[in-house]
């Protein structure tokens, strides 16, 4: 750790040293202040984020590739980038933990013997093949450093669905009868879709032959099915961002939506109330990291890599833990939580104190277990990862249409 | 049904194509140096200002810079005058200056029949616009907006619905698009059934003076991109097949690839040049008569560009409609 420079006693005029700087553009999901603070303290220059949403960050990274130096973005929207030639390939030797990083990201799932989910597997993203594209074949170069990545459900009241029972719960909740009126989704298309394909397939009121590829006539039912629910009452609306969703709950206003990892930890008195599902179908899942942008040269090339191996140290991990996110090396996290922490997140095991959050509030309570259990069996129960299929353009602008025709749930 | 009348297509190859046309006219304008280095050069206005649609002018610019006359630079369009001259850009009006169309170009752009200069135009925004989904053209509005009647109009329509550009629905109207991951993968399959065969068949007929003229434009640098090395192939090698029933075929499957990739790089999309050399090593495969290696290359070179344009098209889903769809071009 480098020397605290506030103990420095004050020159009388100060240098006129141009601090060197790192523009990092990405999402909500990994760029926290308290992340930002960490990594100005261990590297030696200034970092700047700039936090956008998916869509926009997507948009922005392909389109506008020199304002930026990293991008820190989700494996199943790479395609989009990477195929506009906004990103340079990352050199596997030059990332000095590339050894420790977990076989999800590096071969698709924890052991050989796990299903590896529908859609977009971040492993047939992440090595840069001989032709440009990207493949699932191990490479010396990739296209995105793993780091961050958790597995989704969705939230329910309990009130009304009552226990989940050792079974689980199941996605079909998601649109269920019992909850109409008091549903609402969230508005991102590569996430969305498959919170309520995997719904209506669950319930049986769709079939679908690749969930993670869906055809042009399979989006038009789902799309069908939706606007059906919508005309009769079945949703509250949609939602952007985390503190939507968490308001909602809060408010009293739904009884299931979707809903991710950090929220359950910021719903006041619904706490233990409105809770985290455990599908027997299994989790959506995602896989966050860190790309080099395409311009990056000479010094600032290796300040990227700077920051890249930085991620990997543990201090960032444990501030993604302590929202309820994984890290591709939990071990080189492990050093930096304390036992009751890893105890609760990786391990599944019961709260043996109140834990608090990266902002400092207390976000699980002594007691708790989390839903799902430890890492291990919760990673291993992946039914697909959010995706940018093929379609995408007509699912998206599908999607988009009927997003609008729900409105956004302010509350 | 009306009976479509089709263009007199033999008095059109009598003629010089309209984008040599258009070259000499510009040519002419810079050599005298009636446009000053550093003109910004825009397809929009030359085209407006010559009565064409920009297709031909596109491809008369692109002549242009081969020549050297005019170069790229950091922004939309071409600056008059040669790559290394560090010229700044002027962005002024063509109607500031005295620009002259030689009495002979003026009346080879004036004798080109209505129909020729429409159907250009209306192919080119027809195909642009099912990136953003389906519309319905509306014939009236189509005859409106080009100043021409409704025969010409829907002899226009009923030719873009040959060449599979456009459909009638269960109503009878006009349908376009959507271009979605579906049709682009059927049409790549498409390509790589037919093309290596066209190929094949090409073979004694390509001329490999012709070949080796383009490889080393290749080597020479940045004279080409993927859209004119795929007109080449198209023109130098498939084009050569003597069986103008699948040459045509060809042509029109690739019509709605073409113009994807045209407002894809509209939008921006840089030069892919993995891509550039992969053109190269087929190209090198046809000069060296090595027909089998040829064709199988091909065959790889169309799965990968299959499958970057199914990736480029999911950037799409990030763009607004675009504003300059015209208004005979209604969302369903």
């Amino acid at each position: 750790m480098p020397a605290d420079v506030r103990t420095k006693p004050k020159l009388a005029s100060p240098p006129s040293v141009t601090r060197r700087t790192l523009r990092v553009r990405g999402t909500d999901v990994t760029l926290l202040e308290e992340v930002r603070l960490l990594a100005i303290d261990d590297l030696g220059f200034d970092v700047e984020f700039e936090s956008l949403d998916f869509l926009t960050c997507q948009h922005r990274a392909a389109m506008d590739p020199l304002n930026y130096d990293i991008y820190e973005q989700c494996f199943h929207n790479l395609d989009i980038v990477w195929y506009w030639g906004a990103l340079q390939p990352i050199e596997t030797e030059r990332i000095k933990q590339w050894d420790n990083i977990g076989s999800l990201a590096k071969s698709g799932g924890i052991s050989k013997y796990t299903w590896q989910g529908h859609g977009d597997v971040p492993v047939r993203k992440l090595y840069v093949q001989p032709d440009g594209t990207l493949g699932q074949q191990p490479m010396p170069q990739i296209s995105m450093l793993p780091t961050a990545h958790n597995v989704d459900s969705f939230g329910y009241d309990r009130r009304l669905f009552g226990e989940e029972g050792p079974e689980g719960s199941s996605w079909a909740w998601l649109l269920d009868r019992r909850a109409r009126g008091r549903i609402a989704l969230v508005d991102e298309p590569a996430i969305g879709i498959f919170d309520v394909a995997l719904a209506a397939e669950a319930s049986g009121d769709l079939t679908f032959e690749d969930i993670g590829n869906m055809t042009v006539d399979e989006i038009d039912s789902l799309m069908g099915l939706l606007e059906t629910l919508r005309q009769q009452g079945f949703f509250v609306g949609s939602w952007v961002s985390s503190d939507q969703a968490e308001a909602l709950v809060r408010d009293d206003r739904v009884s299931v939506q979707s809903m991710w990892s950090p929220s359950y930890g910021n719903l006041g008195a619904m706490s233990g109330i409105f809770c985290e599902s455990f599908p027997r179908e299994g989790y959506r899942a995602w896989h966050g990291g860190a790309s080099l942008a395409r311009h990056l040269t000479g010094a600032k090339l290796d300040m990227g890599y700077e920051y890249l191996n930085w991620w990997l140290t543990g201090l960032a991990g444990a501030v993604m833990a302590r929202q309820g996110h994984y890290m591709t090396n939990p071990e080189g996290v492990r050093a930096y939580l304390s036992s009751e922490e890893w105890g609760y997140w990786y391990d599944g095991d019961i709260a043996r104190c109140d834990l608090k959050g990266p902002d400092g509030r207390i976000v699980v309570r002594k007691g708790q277990r989390r839903p799902g259990g430890s890492y291990r069996e919760r990673v291993s129960r992946i039914a697909m990862w959010n995706t940018v299929m093929d379609e995408y353009n007509y699912a998206a602008r599908s999607w988009k249409r009927f997003i609008a025709s729900l409105g956004t749930a302010t509350p | 049904m009306t009976q479509i009348i089709m263009p007199p297509t033999p008095a059109v190859q009598t003629q010089e194509p309209l984008y040599e046309t258009i070259s000499r006219v510009l040519r002419h304008n810079i050599t005298s140096g009636v446009l000053p280095a550093g003109l910004v050069l825009i397809e929009g206005p030359i085209a407006k200002l010559m009565q064409t649609s920009r297709a031909p002018v596109q491809a008369s610019l692109r002549m242009l810079r081969a020549e050297g006359l005019i170069h790229r630079f950091r922004g939309r369009g071409y600056l008059v005058g040669a790559a290394g001259a560090t010229s700044q850009p002027v962005r002024k009006s063509l109607d500031e200056y005295d620009f002259d169309i030689p009495e002979a170009s003026r009346a080879a752009l004036a004798i080109r029949g209505t129909w020729i200069r429409v159907y250009d135009q209306v192919e080119a925004e027809v195909a642009a616009c099912q990136i953003f989904g389906e519309f319905r053209v509306i014939e009236t509005e189509l005859a409106e907006y080009l100043g021409v009647s409704r025969t010409v109009a829907r002899d226009v329509l009923s030719r873009l619905n040959e060449r599979g550009l456009l459909r009638k629905g269960a109503t009878s109207h006009w349908l376009a698009g959507p271009l979605t991951a579906r049709t682009l993968r059927e049409k790549f399959e498409l390509r790589s059934i037919m093309e290596p065969a066209a190929l094949r068949l090409a073979t004694d007929y390509i001329d490999p003076v012709q070949i080796a003229a383009i490889r080393a434009r290749i080597d020479q640098g940045d004279a080409l991109d993927t859209a004119e090395l795929e007109g080449a192939f198209m023109r130098h090698c498939l084009g050569r097949a003597r069986n103008g029933a699948l040459v045509e075929i060809i042509a029109s499957n690739r019509l709605l690839l073409s113009s994807m990739d045209k407002a894809l790089i509209d939008l921006g999309l840089p030069v892919d040049v993995v891509a550039l050399d992969q053109y190269r090593t087929l190209f090198d495969l046809i000069g060296l008569r090595q027909v089998d290696a040829a064709t199988e290359y091909l065959k790889e070179h169309l799965r990968i560009l299959s499958l970057k344009s199914l990736a480029r098209l999911k950037i799409v889903a990030l763009i607004p409609e675009s504003e300059s769809i015209p208004r005979y071009l209604v969302k369903v």
